[in-house]
């Protein structure tokens, strides 16, 4: 996530705000991919200076 | 699943483009079949979209909305602003945003998948919206001119990208200064060893 996080602030922007975490693969066929991986449905926001 | 690693082992651009389009193309087209994610009004509750937002939204958007957070819970989007919906898909967000920013603003959808743009244009008109308009385009190569739109917002689109730098940097130079961008992605806590960065199937879900 910090990998993620760090390729929006190197294009520039700046107040970069997590918001939720959902397990979206919740009941999915990929749920055991996304549990194996940690993959998490994310939401942020952050503004252009 | 689709991989959020900035990965040196990815797979082939041209046939990850192809797959993505042959993929979304199915959720476009036939939405009933069952897809390796979730989709439709069972996942837009789990996302927590209002149920009034899904009732004003017409069943063929809503039954091929595909995505993984709601990015309108990090803030309403403001009346009169120009909102850019990368990945729009059949234009279930973009329909949020172009009630929210009313008739004063504007909602601009750019997706990669045809089948996608014409089922969100015929959504918009369903809705009789007048101020949201879709085209085909790729989010490494935005078709609007710099410094163009006040928000930016995507759902569950940027993790299909390898180069998610270049993804940014796009955004970066269609948001007018003090913009913001309001996103929703997939993101792994976890290494993911090559193999499965190779893994296409893992990239399209």
């Amino acid at each position: 996530m910090e990998e993620y996080l760090a390729v929006v602030r190197a294009a520039g922007f700046v107040d970069v705000e997590l918001g939720e975490l959902v397990d979206v693969f919740s009941g999915s066929p990929h749920e055991s991919d996304a549990r194996e991986f940690e993959a998490r449905g994310v939401t942020f926001r952050a503004r252009r200076p | 699943m689709s991989s959020s690693h900035n990965a040196t082992t990815v797979p082939d651009v041209q046939e990850l483009t192809c797959a993505i389009q042959e993929k979304y193309t199915e959720v476009a087209q036939t939405p009933d079949r069952g897809f390796h994610f979730h989709t439709g009004r069972p996942l837009a509750r789990m996302l927590r979209y209002p149920d009034e937002w899904v009732d004003a939204t017409p069943p063929s958007v809503v039954e091929s909305f595909a995505g993984v957070g709601n990015p309108f819970r990090l803030g309403a989007l403001p009346a009169g602003a120009t909102v850019l919906d990368i990945g729009s898909g059949a234009g279930f967000d973009a329909q949020q945003a172009a009630r929210q920013v009313g008739a004063r603003g504007r909602v601009i959808g750019v997706d990669l998948t045809p089948a996608m743009v014409t089922k969100a244009r015929a959504g918009a008109a369903a809705a009789g919206l007048a101020n949201v308009a879709f085209s085909e385009g790729r989010a490494e190569a935005l078709p609007l001119p710099d410094a163009a739109v006040d928000v930016v917002i995507s759902n569950g689109v940027i993790n299909l990208c390898p180069d998610k730098a270049a993804v940014y940097r796009e955004i970066f130079r269609v948001l007018r200064p003090g913009g913001r961008l309001q996103i929703a992605d997939v993101m792994v806590q976890a290494s993911v060893p090559d193999d499965a960065k190779a893994d296409i199937n893992l990239w399209t879900g």
